[in-house]
């Protein structure tokens, strides 16, 4: 169980190969199939966020973050696109997105985008 | 003040007295000037008993915190002040390797609190420097942080005992309580509830080794012991999940309190400028709708003690909806006492009135300080988070729509609340209901890492996992160990047997407070109806306070005094027995002898004579802390009888917010380091 704790490392590559071998760890009790799922969803988190950091020029931080997190931080660096991608990859249930994207866009002032809300 | 009869209390000052004194003693034992390297956990509870002017006059040249990194130190005498833990050797082992290759010349002494280990021996062996440090003890224990309140101030307890499974804190906590024994008198009766309370019981009345103690005759202590009881807080999850509604418990829930301090903005601790006395009602939160929200301003660490600030000894454990009330009341009789100076006609008024202007502005200030707390609190109990998250608990204990409760707890993710809300409320869902059904605890789950990030995992895991088992799935897994069924908490029987709830009616509730359920607008706490099953067991099953209400508006005037009723001698368990037993955790009332030398003596020949008029203490220990409410509460059953007085003690002063934060930092630290210390 404490194998996933390894995952306070400072090296993204690290950080990865330990959520993997957490979720294996987990998915050899079949009672934490749950577990198992939510470290495979770390995973590709973790894999989409080295993506968006390397596709914008590692100026935008990503790594890390929560999924809500991510959603967030597309929207306000206007990767709208992204977001919704995010959203479909995780199944984020509507109502969260929506709370989601409407405090990004009042935390960029985006009120041309907030009007079409 | 506060309607407290004349009866004398415990002492508890000589237990700091007792602190500040071995922590003098511990630098004097070191000659000449000398560097303080301290645990940083470590400086709130002894900021409550030294301050640093005191280190400095006993010879501290510099303090650093203890931290990783090479040290620099002007001085030959390097002392390292800690709690037992293995980071914290490692550190104090490389520091010193470092020293020694740049064959700098320092003497060291590391003084661990409150005790030595081998532990911590055999590490600084292993890392070759045993030789070069004097390895002491100082023997920090319980702190006064209010007149009736001592805590060890250890925050993590909780967290090491119901997660980690560390169980020092309990051999520590018998030390503590034994020196108690030694330095007022032994306690006659040992009453508990939990697994780990009974733990800590049967160390209690085994032989502990000698410690030095203060020395108070318990021949002449005012108020002897009759009992102590020891609930463990796993017994009483439900409280500390609540929010506290408490004028103290809100401000630790929303602004934090640390060691009795509190952050706050400068603003509000300078003396103000001018007296205004025009005008004092300005300043009140009902005239003052819209309030700046203070972002960026300087803050201070501020004190909050009754014993300084006697405004603050009446509103502490004040329903915060009652606090504005008594704010203006306050506002009102202060512009009175100003006013005063107008009608003074003669020079010897004016005198008079200028003697009394210095506790006048003292007065003054502390209306400012809780009139600009309390606008710092209005504005966050008004948001919708904030009431959609007492709404969801308020159904909860009262088992309406349950499953409801689950979808607001998902809005409530959606919306943005902060971690540790969520995961209480979560926790409180599980524990009310007998577990959340499986579909819907994965989706929650789901929901909640996907919002705070999947490094929570672990913290739902401790939280699902025995021996704390507070989110449960229901139907269980076919693999749960029948012993987590058995330690479910029968919440509905209990709500009924314990009347945990009462039916709230507001106007009702903000005058009368004629049951402890006013510290969470209609809820007694668990724990503390527990107390009430030994200590006030009418208060158990109806409300003591509906019968001497007639006497005053505010239920606590001069005249209800001498209606009260006298404590009913402390008898154990009895009549409550039944209940007890549907809760999970052990149930205990163990008898102690007094020893040998003192059996003739007055501890026997008090108990013979108590019945009539002797007033007795009766000590409850919290095992894993308790929260600001509980204190209220547990004061409130206090005022209600005659000859009896409550000393709380405790681990530390939590609350749900802190406990989530504890548990969820646990995964911060890296593997391999669990810190245990025996």
């Amino acid at each position: 169980l404490a194998l996933e704790e390894a995952s306070r490392m400072t090296d993204q590559a690290a950080v990865v190969t330990s959520v993997k071998a957490a979720e294996k760890f987990f998915s050899e009790d079949k009672d934490r199939s749950f577990e198992a799922k939510m470290m495979d969803e770390s995973a590709r988190l973790l894999t989409i966020q080295q993506q968006l950091e390397k596709d914008s020029d590692g100026k935008v931080k990503f790594f890390g973050q929560s999924v809500s997190e991510t959603v967030h931080i597309c929207l306000v660096n206007g990767m709208g696109k992204r977001a919704d991608k995010v959203k479909a990859e995780f199944k984020v249930p509507d109502k969260r997105f929506w709370y989601i994207k409407l405090h990004a866009l009042t935390a960029i002032r985006d009120f041309v985008s907030l009007e079409a809300f | 003040g506060l309607g407290r009869d004349n009866e004398q209390s415990l002492d508890i000052e000589v237990l700091k007295d007792a602190a500040k004194k071995a922590l003098i003693n511990a630098l004097n034992s070191v000659n000449g000037a000398k560097t303080l390297v301290l645990d940083p956990t470590l400086a709130g509870p002894l900021g409550l008993v030294t301050e640093v002017a005191l280190l400095k006059h006993h010879g501290v040249d510099k303090m650093f915190w203890l931290e990783p990194g090479p040290l620099t130190s002007t001085t030959t005498n390097v002392i390292y002040l800690c709690r037992p833990l293995i980071k914290y050797v490692k550190i104090i082992a490389d520091q010193i390797k470092i020293h020694s290759k740049e064959s700098l010349k320092h003497r060291y002494t590391l003084f661990l609190v409150p005790r030595t280990s081998t532990l911590v021996s055999r590490i600084l062996e292993e890392e070759g420097v045993l030789g070069d440090v004097t390895v002491s003890s100082y023997n920090l224990q319980f702190i006064p942080v209010a007149e009736d309140v001592i805590s060890l101030e250890y925050d993590n307890a909780f967290k090491e005992l119901w997660v980690d499974g560390d169980e020092t804190v309990i051999y520590n906590s018998a030390l503590a309580l034994d020196v108690l024994q030694k330095t007022y008198g032994q306690f006659p009766r040992i009453i508990g509830k939990g697994d780990y309370a009974s733990k800590l019981a049967t160390l209690l009345t085994r032989p502990l080794p000698e410690q030095p103690s203060v020395s108070v005759d318990p021949l002449t202590s005012p108020a002897p012991f009759d009992s102590l009881i020891i609930l463990d807080r796993h017994v009483d999850m439900i409280t500390p999940l609540l929010t506290q509604l408490t004028y103290e418990g809100l401000i630790d829930e929303l602004i934090g309190i640390k060691n009795s301090h509190v952050e706050i903005p400068l603003s509000l601790l300078n003396p103000p400028s001018a007296p205004n006395p025009e005008n004092p009602g300005a300043s009140l939160p009902s005239t003052s709708a819209i309030i700046t929200p203070v972002l960026n301003e300087k803050t201070k660490k501020h004190v909050l003690s009754a014993a300084t600030d006697p405004l603050f000894a009446e509103l502490r454990d004040l329903n915060f909806s009652s606090v504005g009330k008594r704010l203006s009341r306050v506002a009102h009789r202060l512009d009175e006492d100003y006013k005063a100076r107008l009608q003074a006609k003669t020079v010897a008024q004016l005198r008079d009135f200028v003697g009394k202007l210095g506790g006048l502005q003292t007065e003054h200030q502390a209306l400012k300080l809780h009139t600009g707390l309390s606008e710092m609190l209005v504005p966050r109990t008004r948001t919708n988070l904030f009431s959609k998250s007492l709404e969801i608990q308020q159904n909860l204990v009262a088992s309406y729509e349950t499953s409801a409760q689950i979808s607001a707890i998902e809005d409530m993710i959606a919306q943005g609340a902060d971690m540790q809300t969520v995961a209480r409320l979560l926790c409180l869902a599980s524990i009310t209901t007998g577990g959340i059904k499986t579909r819907a605890l994965e989706n929650v789950k789901k929901e909640f890492l996907q919002a705070y990030g999947y490094h929570l995992l672990p913290l739902l895991l401790s939280l699902s996992a025995p021996p704390l088992s507070i989110i449960l799935q229901n139907p269980p897994p076919v693999s749960m160990s029948p012993s987590v069924a058995v330690n479910k908490l029968p919440f509905t029987a209990i709500r009924k047997s314990l009347r945990l709830l009462i039916d709230d009616n507001p106007e009702a509730l903000e005058e009368l407070e004629n049951d402890i359920s006013y510290v969470y607008s209609g809820y007694a706490p668990i724990s503390v109806r527990l107390v009430q099953c030994v200590a006030q067991k009418s208060g158990v099953i109806s409300n003591p306070a509906e019968k001497v209400s007639v006497d005053t508006p505010d239920g606590k005037g001069k005249g209800s005094a001498s209606k009260k009723l006298f404590a009913h001698p402390i008898v154990g368990w009895k009549g409550f027995e039944d209940i007890l037993s549907t809760i999970p955790g052990q149930t205990f009332d163990i008898v102690q002898k007094a020893p040998a030398a003192t059996a003739s003596r007055a501890p026997s020949i008090s108990s013979l004579l108590r019945p009539h008029e002797q007033t007795t203490t009766t000590a409850i220990f919290f095992l894993g802390g308790c929260t600001y409410t509980e204190i209220a509460a547990l004061r409130w059953v206090g005022r209600q009888n005659r000859g009896r007085k409550f000393l709380i003690a405790t681990t530390g002063i939590v609350s749900g917010a802190s406990l989530m934060k504890s548990i969820a930092n646990d995964g911060k630290r890296g593997p391999g380091k669990r810190d245990t210390t025996i």
